[in-house]
């Protein structure tokens, strides 16, 4: 999808992970204990945020104004 | 329209510049966590040390302050809503912590484990049993994480919400 969002010049909106090579030898490496950060796009490799951004480019179009949280966060059951 | 994107780069600036290191909850947060839907939830939890600086720098941004107590607070500018949830007791304070930070479109973030993630989401509905969002949001996480899922932290939150045997039926509810 063509991304004509007003995005800022800094980002980028195909940013993934920082480490994702897939090579045997890296899932070896991985295995032997090298530290690395966990793949995490969806199944199909694209980076969720990315997803998301595509998506609500669409939803803005068809419904541009969204309701404002219409109530605050309140509740009596807060334990964590 | 409110720019999404920017909305949210301005908050990690903010947040930088403040000397704070919130982690993404909420909406975002399941979006994060592979369920992508859509979503203009920008919701974060922040060390309550943090509250009043992170309030003023919110003031500072045009933000104006519906809500805030001990554990939560609400903001919003023009049609841009940002919620903050205070981490001050242990569980809270444990999952800010163990928050892994990504590389995202909007700049480098911190996000609360899935697990976390279901704990708040569950908070927020037995706070509020309307929000059927975030037992739809709990099943959806269930459903792509069932796998890698620590059962033991997830059964610790339903417990501590004294709701044990709904995890149990949202595990029964997912297709084998």
């Amino acid at each position: 999808m063509n991304s004509s969002m007003n995005f800022p010049a800094s980002i980028d909106t195909s940013a993934g992970t920082t480490s994702n090579s897939g090579d045997a030898g890296a899932v070896l490496a991985r295995e032997a204990g090298v530290p690395f950060q966990p793949q995490s796009g969806t199944m199909s490799g694209v980076d969720p945020f990315a997803q998301w951004l595509s998506l609500m480019e669409v939803v803005q179009m068809l419904c541009p104004v969204w309701p404002v949280r219409d109530r605050p966060m309140q509740g009596e059951h807060w334990q964590l | 329209m409110p720019n999404l994107a920017e909305q949210i780069s301005e908050a990690l600036s903010m947040f930088v510049r403040n000397d704070t290191e919130p982690a993404l909850i909420g909406g975002l947060a399941v979006v994060a966590h592979q369920v992508v839907r859509a979503t203009q939830d920008v919701d974060f939890l922040l060390e309550a040390e943090a509250a009043d600086r992170v309030h003023d720098a919110l003031l500072d941004l045009g933000y104006q302050c519906l809500y805030r107590s001990e554990d939560a607070a609400n903001y919003v500018r023009a049609a841009e809503g940002l919620d903050l949830l205070y981490a001050h007791r242990p569980l809270a304070r444990r999952l800010l912590a163990q928050a892994s930070e990504r590389e995202t479109p909007m700049g480098r973030m911190r996000i609360i484990s899935v697990e976390g993630l279901i704990g708040f989401k569950l908070q927020g509905f037995v706070n509020d049993a309307t929000r059927t969002r975030d037992l739809d949001d709990i099943r959806a996480l269930l459903k792509v994480h069932r796998t890698s899922l620590n059962m033991d932290e997830l059964n610790e939150y339903f417990a501590l919400f004294d709701k044990p045997e709904l995890l149990n039926e949202l595990l029964d509810e997912l297709p084998s």
